[in-house]
This record gives structure tokens, sequence and C-alpha cells, in this order.
């Protein structure tokens, strides 16, 4: 296929797409992620049972199944449920204006168990309540008398009497102390939970710290994500084959008292049956009319509990003295008890007298007595029917965003991305005229196709999604600018304005590759390694990368080919191709210990803020909850704390803050982690006093847990990313230059760490995520500055390094600055038009851009000098140019560069060469002279097959350059003597 | 945060060490080497040494790290130097 032909058909098809995408923008709608539709959004964390022992694909995706469907059951529709990682688990429920149902709906566990009682009550508990009917003895009675007496629960009131004569204890210090003075049960496979860890008060009498946990590590990291000390209390490990368990009393009506405060018992852990074999909870009215849940058991339930209850009741009848009536008979029967998540939902008698062969499952059973409305018999009955979870489910982070936030910060990135876009647009045509137009041609192109894509996978997009997608403009400029400034460079060397265009596209491709591969590999590092929110970031700009790559080198190439023979781009001016208006002259790599010793004081002026003023780590980190909220009735900082204070929260930092979403009277809140009922109780305990704007109810929350699993993967992305960029850079290049790019991110992580550390600006997830990318996307400096120095070593055969580096530089300085500037213009706009957090993005991004271009040409490439220059063939060069010329210029002589050397010209072709090129271009700059023009009348051809360039006919010139070479024979002869 | 400190004053003073002969052994990257683990190395003995944890920053523990970086720096240097006598 002819090139003309291939141009068209590169253009038809992706007009073809273009079409395609517009149909697929028109026809698919955006699926916004819920920081920018507004929602609460959960991850949770996924932990064994006894019954589950590991964490499996299985069980995860059965804990997904039951969250999407029994969230669904609980009137919480549209949820979001995806596995993130190995153990845990996003949950996304837009549009919910409050963490309360939400949360409750994906994680309480639901495991309801049975329990045969007074068999299972241990010492104590069963010398006192094991016997229905009979009398205690009197020692042990008193002695539990005593003791709720000391724990300030005197038992005069009927229903801690009651509780006392059940056998219970007064707090949960004395139950779990009892359960865990018992032997282990390892490996039971029908206890209802594993060994669990409780911490409490040392002193009496003894408040719960925390716990149960299923790990003792668990117990000394605060919900605020602070380490206990070791001292913190009494740690009490209550084995597996025995569980604590609360009860509330009930009224003399068996109505359960809600707010009375629980006796507590330690039991043996052998169920009779769990949830797993009950069928059709439903939720319904007793005979008197209270709420009631009722349900009926499978096949293996149904026996199970016929067992169950007929050895209750022939425990019963065996321990009455003759016949018994019912109601005589209710005092010495046996007790059946519904417990769910370790509390006693109802302990109902079995009646031998009624019940004397048990009772049949076949009618089903009832949970009767405990529930103080219809919906909170509903919510067991939902609970029920959701089934139990197979693992438990940590909470580790929660956010709640307000619609109204959630569709400025949208209004907001899309004003930013434009904004970015108009400035992009206006650099490429006022520096690159018409190949600008063609660039921002490919632009608009890259935007269509990309938009679709995003509809069509579809990508969630997400605000650092936005912040990928604006990064992406400035990456599709920058592979246009590097084929650009190569195509000009061509111009310059004489090149008819066709082979200008497909050598500028041959030798710049080989260049994006290498950049745009870094760039993917970042982002696929961040894909697998970051936390949920910074995927979708990895994943936009990973996608966005690929497109460019089809829109700004195929699409371009077939744009620019199919009119390179057209009056349009007769012109060298039309591409700005014509006399390079600035000459890098300058000696970088003498200049550069000036810039070493900046560099230097910028880093200690950066440890010294580091060492006195840290970091700001946010909430990510240090974990913690954050509310933002938008009052109606104007109050200052006192009154919210007061309030706070109102609703039982101490501690919090309250702050009045500018955020034009949410009005002129909102406040940040931050405390230590909060539950979600706590969350609840703020939002209400506010509207109660100020009243809240509509939307106006931001909510962050992030356990312990997530922060560790948020700085465990920033750190491994950054391990991961440098290993993969250095890898590639030494595969690429050569394993020397891997070093510098090293050195260099060092340079450019440490600036930024003290530069965030002297703002005193946060550090989040998203901070460290568009950091890394960045790092990965300034590269693209280092890897031009390297390829044209890979690309001039085998074209400056007797140059020092530090002059083939010079040369280099002074090449590609303006393509390199032109692509760090276009990419700070998008990231500009995000700054100031992007919103918070957006403008974090773009801090992070901004801060990598400027260190980045800085350090790849003022660090990496010196240090690169410095290294080679000690290898021994650079000392002879060296050692050589200092014999025949006393010191080493800054750049080498025309003389000493060798166009073509790799071809394994002689030297004397090297030199008519260059003579040649002197001559044909005598006003272009040193590196335009790189290639020659082709549309020469002899010479050989070089390895790359193209001619090259001959010296038209200038007698005198040959000549002077005859004398050169034999001048520069006589030198070497003289080094080599000496 | 006190290992940021030190490692990133390890970087800062190493910056300084182009004013230095090249006798480094590995010649600036090995004298980058020298200067980083010197400053962590030397900074974690005084710290622990003092009994403060890693986690407690001051302006002292910036300085720590300069005797560290001296050190480290002096043996790559040393190194470098026998290395090119025994060429000689």
């Amino acid at each position: 296929m002819g090139n003309r032909r291939k141009h068209v058909f590169v253009l038809l098809f992706v007009l073809a797409l273009i079409v395609l995408s517009g149909i697929v923008i028109a026809s698919k709608p955006t699926k916004l992620g819920l920081d920018l539709k507004g929602g609460v959004q959960l991850v949770l964390q996924g932990r064994p049972t006894p019954q589950q022992p590991t964490l499996d694909n299985g069980s995860m995706e059965r804990a997904v199944d039951i969250i999407r469907s029994g969230c669904d059951q609980l009137g919480v529709s549209e949820i979001e449920v995806a596995r993130v990682g190995s153990d845990q688990i996003q949950v996304g429920i837009p549009g919910a204006t409050s963490v309360g149902k939400a949360t409750e709906c994906a994680t309480k566990p639901a495991r309801l168990f049975f329990f045969d009682w007074e068999p299972n009550l241990i010492g104590r508990e069963f010398t006192i309540g094991g016997h229905p009917g009979r009398e205690p003895p009197k020692g042990p009675v008193t002695e539990a008398s005593e003791e709720w007496k000391e724990a300030g629960r005197a038992p005069t009131g009927r229903a801690d009497q009651e509780l006392l004569a059940a056998g219970a204890y007064p707090t949960e210090y004395a139950a779990a102390k009892l359960a865990s003075e018992q032997k282990p049960r390892p490996n039971c496979e029908n206890c209802s939970q594993s060994t669990t860890f409780y911490l409490f008060e040392k002193k009496e009498p003894h408040k719960l710290i925390d716990g149960p946990e299923f790990t003792r590590e668990d117990l000394f990291i605060s919900p605020s994500g602070r380490k206990r000390p070791a001292d913190a209390g009494i740690v009490l490990k209550v084995p597996q084959g025995t569980i604590v368990v609360s009860e509330k009393p009930s009224d003399s009506k068996g109505q359960v008292l809600e707010n009375a405060e629980p006796g507590w018992f330690a039991l043996e852990d052998n169920p009779a049956l769990s949830g797993t074999e009950i069928t059709r909870p439903k939720q319904e009215t007793d005979e008197v009319g209270a709420p009631n849940v009722t349900f009926g058991f499978t096949d293996n339930g149904r026996k199970a509990f016929q067992e169950v209850t007929r050895q209750i009741a022939q425990r019963g009848a065996a321990s009455a003295i003759g016949p018994s009536s019912t109601e005589s008979a209710e005092q010495t029967s046996g007790h059946f008890a519904v417990i769910l998540d370790n509390e006693v939902k109802t302990r109902p008698i079995i009646n031998y007298a009624q019940n004397p062969d048990g009772i049949d499952g076949r009618t089903g059973a009832q949970i009767s007595g405990g529930f103080n409305s219809p919906s909170e018999a509903q919510n067991l009955a939902s609970f029920l029917q959701r089934g139990a979870l197979p693992i438990n489910l940590n909470l580790i982070s929660q956010s709640q965003v307000s619609a109204t936030l959630g569709s400025e910060a949208l209004h907001q990135g899309i004003k930013a991305g434009i904004i970015g876009l108009a400035l992009t647009v206006l650099f490429l045509l006022i520096f690159y005229r018409l190949l600008g137009l063609v660039a921002v041609t490919a632009l608009a192109a890259y935007g269509v196709i990309f938009f679709a894509l995003i509809k069509l996978i579809p990508i969630t997009l997400t605000l650092p999604g936005i912040a990928g997608l604006v990064l992406t403009i400035g990456v599709t400029a920058d592979s246009n600018i590097v084929i650009f400034e190569r195509i000009k460079e061509e111009v310059r060397a004489g090149r008819s304005m066709s082979n200008a265009i497909a050598a500028g596209y041959r030798r710049g491709i080989a260049t994006i590759i290498d950049a745009n591969v870094v760039t993917l590999l970042t982002a696929f590092v961040l894909f697998v390694l970051a936390t949920a929110g910074v995927k979708g970031f990895a994943f936009v700009l990973g996608v966005g990368t690929i497109v460019s790559l089809l829109t700004a080198v195929v699409f371009t190439q077939a744009l620019l080919g199919s009119m390179s023979r057209t009056r349009l781009l007769r012109s060298p001016s039309a591409l700005g191709a014509t006399r390079q208006s600035v000459r890098w002259h300058f000696d970088f790599m003498g200049a550069s210990r000036w810039f070493f010793t900046l560099s230097g004081c910028i880093l200690i002026v950066g440890a010294l803020a580091l060492a006195t003023k840290q970091l700001n780590l946010g909430i990510d980190f240090k974990s913690g909850t954050r509310v933002e909220v938008a009052l109606v009735k104007p109050t200052d900082e006192e009154g919210v704390r007061t309030a706070l204070q109102n609703a039982g929260i101490s501690g919090g930092e309250v702050q009045k803050e500018s955020n034009p979403g949410l009005g002129d009277n909102a406040f940040l809140i931050q405390s230590k982690t909060l539950e979600p009922s706590q969350i609840n109780e703020i939002q209400k305990q506010l509207e109660r006093e100020f009243g809240i704007e509509a939307n106006g109810f931001d909510s962050t929350s992030v356990g312990p847990t997530f922060g560790t699993t948020v700085a465990n993967s920033a750190r491994n992305a950054l391990i991961f990313s440098l290993l993969i960029i250095c890898a590639y850079i030494a595969f690429r290049f050569d394993p020397k230059f891997a070093v510098p790019v090293l050195i260099a991110i060092f340079h450019d992580i440490l600036i930024t760490a003290g530069v965030y550390s002297l703002t005193g600006r946060e550090v989040s997830s998203g901070t460290v995520a568009a950091f890394l990318t960045i790092l990965g996307y300034s590269l693209y400096d280092t890897i031009i500055v390297f390829d044209r120095i890979r690309e001039n070593m085998p074209r400056m055969p007797r140059a020092a390094f530090s002059q083939i580096v010079n040369r280099s530089m002074s090449e590609v300085l303006t393509r390199s600055l032109a692509t760090s500037f276009t990419t700070l213009l998008s990231v500009v706009a995000l700054l100031i038009f992007g919103g918070a957090t957006l403008g974090d993005f773009a801090f992070a991004m901004m801060v990598g851009i400027v260190s980045g271009t800085y350090s790849s040409i003022f660090i990496a490439s010196p240090v690169l000098t410095a290294w080679k220059e000690r290898e021994p063939g650079f000392i002879r060069r060296r050692e050589r140019i200092v014999a025949a010329d006393g010191s080493v210029s800054a750049f080498a002589d025309e003389g000493d560069l060798a166009m073509l050397s790799e071809d394994g010209e002689t030297d004397a072709e090297i030199e008519e060469e260059v003579a040649a090129q002197r001559e044909t271009q005598p006003k272009a700059s040193a590196i335009a002279t790189a290639e020659p023009p082709p549309e020469t009348d002899g010479g050989e051809p070089s390895s790359n097959g193209e001619p090259p360039a001959v010296d038209p006919a200038s007698a005198a010139r040959r000549e002077r350059n005859e004398k050169r070479r034999a001048r520069r024979q006589q030198r070497r002869k003289h080094g080599r003597k000496r | 945060m006190a290992l940021l400190v030190w490692f990133t004053m390890g970087i800062a003073l190493w910056h300084f060490t182009v004013f230095l002969p090249d006798h480094f052994w590995q010649g600036i990257v090995g004298a980058f080497l020298g200067a980083t683990i010197g400053a962590v190395a030397f900074g974690a003995i005084v710290e622990i040494a003092s009994g403060k944890g890693l986690g407690e920053t001051d302006v002292s523990t910036a300085l720590t790290a300069i005797p560290g970086v001296a050190i480290g720096l002096a043996i790559v240097y040393a190194i470098g130097m026998r290395q090119e006598q025994a060429v000689e």
C-alpha cells in the first residue's frame, strides 16, 4: 500500500471512530462516581470466622452477594458493591444521605444462633440459673449479690433481680474473666466464633476499652488510629469454645427494656442450630398485637429444632416432681435462647407440659417480646432474610458526599478541564502554527474517542479520574511536541517537507514510546497496588495514554502525510520552522555544580522543615473523621463545638470553612474516628440547633486499618514504580542510565516532601498517587534528554561525554521545556479552577513537574556525565582533547561531530559530511545539523538508508577540511607519544 | 519521619561533593551511597543510643545526619583512593 493510500485509510479509520464515538456519547450515560453525584461510600475489611477460617474467593464473593442483595431488601437501592484487593469490599450507595443505615446493612453480621440455654451456662451461672424451678444455693447467690453491689448495681429493681436469678454477671469484665478461664476447643467446627480478645480498664469496675477483637494487636489501636500503650489495660483472651453474651432484662409483660443495662453471661459455645437453617423470616404481630418475627426451618433445621426443644422438655419433665399443669410446668421448664450477634434477643421457655416431645419445626418459630416498634422487628426480619455474612466485616473507612458538593466538584472539574484544554490549544497554535492546528485536531479527536470509551467501558468518572483526564491532555500534546520539534529540526536541516515529516515521526516515535511506556507502567503499578479511590485515576491515565498514542502519532502522521505535498506545508514558516529563534549554547555541565549547590540548599531547608514541622498527613494516613457541614442559622466555631459536646463528641477541632459549594456558614469538623452512629448523632444535633442546608452534610471516616493500608499501598507503589522504571530505562538505554534517574527521583520526592512540610499542605492518598504518576510522567524530560544522548554518542566518537551531554541538552531543551509547559498549563488550570480535591492533586502534580523538569536537566544528566566520564574510553577521549586543545571546551568542535558513525564510516567521510553540513546549513543550530538532507547528489548511504549530505563543490572548504584532518591526526600521534 | 530527615540531609549534603576531587569509589554514585547510608546509619545509632523514638524529630535530628554523611563520604573516598593507588 502506498503512503498516500495508507494515510487516507488511517484518516478514514479515525473519522469512522469519531463518528462511532459520537453515537456512543449521544446514546450512553456517563457513569459518575459517588464523589461527583453524592452518596455514601464504605470500605470493609474481611476477617475469618470459625466457620470460615480463611478468606478465600468464595467467601468474599458470597459476602459481596449478601451485601448487594441484603441492602436492596433493606431499601437501599442502586448499591454498588465491589471487591478491592484480597480482603476488602467497597460499598457505594448513591444518593444515601446517612451513613447509619448504609453501614448497618453492609456490616451487620446478622449471625443468628439458637442455644439450649441452661446446659451451656458455666460455673456460678449454672449453679444459680441452671436449674429452673429449683432454689439456688445461698452461698453463690450471696456472692453474686455482693458482686452486683460492688459493681454499683445493687439488685433492688425487678430488672436486675431477674438477671441475678438467671445467674448473670453485672459487668462484661466478670463474664469475660470467667470465659477466659475456660479450656479452649481448637478446631471446633460447631462454634459460633473463634478466639476473641477484650481490653478492660485496670481500675474498677474494669470498663471495656476495646473488644471483642479477633487479634490482640487490634486492641492496641484506638479508633482514632493511635497506638495504645502496652499497659493500656487488662487483656482477656476468651478461647474458642466459649462466648460472652449480653441480655437485657424484660418487664412483667415480657417486653425487653431497651434502655436498661444488660447482664452478662459466659456460655459454652454449643449452638443447637444456626441462622442458615431458617427460612422465610418475616415481621408479623403476635396475638396481643405486639410485633414479632416469624420464620420456618429447613429440613435439617426442623429436625435440629425439634431435637433441641425435645431435650429441653425432657430435662424439664425430669426435674419435676409428679404430674404438672401447664402453669406449674413453666416454673421448671428450660429455656431456648435466640442469640443474634452475641446478644440474647429472646429466651423463651419450652414448656414440657405443652410440648413434651419438643416443638415441631414444621409450624416454624417466632422471636417476640423484644421489639419496641414494628420497624425494629422488620429490620431483624430483613437481616435474617439477607442471611448471615460468612465472614466478619470491619468498617475501615466511610465517606458521605452530598449531591450538591458532588455536582459542584464535577462542575469545577469540567471547568478546569476546558480552561486547561483552551490554554494548551492556544500554546500549540502560537508555537507550532499549522502543526499546532494539526495537534489541536488530534486533541479534539482524542477528546471525542476517549470520552466515548469512558462511556462504553464504562469507566466510573471520579474526581481523581478527572485529574487523570486533564493530565492526559498534557500527555497527548507532549507526544505532538516531541514529533513536531523533530520535524522542525529536519526542515531546518534542509529536508523536503514530506521527508522531514517521515523522518520526524520515525525518529520521534522511539522517544514517545519510551516516555509513554514509563507513564503506562506507573499507571499500571498504581492501578494494581493503590487504594480504590486512586484506581480510577490510574485507569483513566492508562487508557488515555494509549488513546493518545493513536491520535497524537498515527492520526497526526496521516493528516500531515496527506497534506505534505499541498501548498499549506510548502513554507517552513507555516510550521514555525524558520530560523531557530532560541539557540541554547549554555555549558550545562560546567554550571551543574552551581545547580547542585542550589538543590543541596533547598534540600537542607526541606530536611530542617521535615524535622521541625513534619508532614501534615491527612486522615487517609492517620485515621479520623472529617465532617463538612453547611448550616442554615449563622453561628461560630464555639457554637458548633457546643453542639458537638451536646452530641457526646469531645475533642473535635472545628474550623469555619470558605467553600462556595457550602455557602457562608460552613464548618469543618475533624476528630478521632467516629462510629456511624456518632456521625448520625452529630448530624441530628446540628440539624436541631442550627438546621443543615439541603445536601449540606459531608463526612469521611478512616479507621486505623485503612490508614495502614493506604500507607502500605503508597510505599509499595513507590517501590514498584521505581523498580519498574529503572528496569525499563536500563533495558532501553544502558544500566548506567538508570542510576541517575533513580537519584533524580529521590531528589524530586524529597523536594516535594520539603515543600509540603514548609507549606503545611495536607498529604492525602490522592496526593501520593498524583505525585507518583507525575514522577513517571516527569521522566518524559529525562527520557527526551537521554534519548538524544544515546543518539549523539555514536555520532560524536571523539567528544568528551560532557560535550555530548551539552550538545544533547542544547538540542532538546526547547522541546523539554515545551512539554513541561503544556502539562503545567493543564495542571495550573486544575489548581486554580478545580476546587479543593482537584487542587490537591494539581499541587502535587505541579511540584512534581517543576522538580522533575529541573532534576532531569540539572541532576540526572550531570550525574550521568560524572559517572560516564570515569569510563576508560571517555577518560582517554578527555585526555586526548586536553592534550590537543589544552582543556575540554563546553561544546565539541564541529569536526568532532560524526553524523553517521554507526554505519562504519571512516573519519574522513565523517568529517566530509560535517563540513558539508556546515556548508549547507551555516545558520542552523548545532543540533539542527544532526541529519543530512536527503536530496543530495551523492555520498555513501548510511545505515538508516538515507544518503549523506554532500558539499556542493566547495573546493576551498574541502581543502580546509583536509588540512584540519591532518592537524587532528598529528595531534593524535602527539598524544600517543605522551 | 527521622529516617526521611536523615535521608534528605544525606542527599542534600551529597550535592556538595561536586566541589571535591572525584576520587570516590564509583565516583559520584559511590558518594551518593556513602552520604545517604552514612546519614541514616549514624542517625539511627545516635537516636537509638539516646532513647528517642524514630517518630520524634527536631532540629537535632537533622543535624545528627551531618557527621554520618562525613563518615560515609570519608569511607567511600578512602576506598576510591586505595583502588586508584592500586591501579597506579
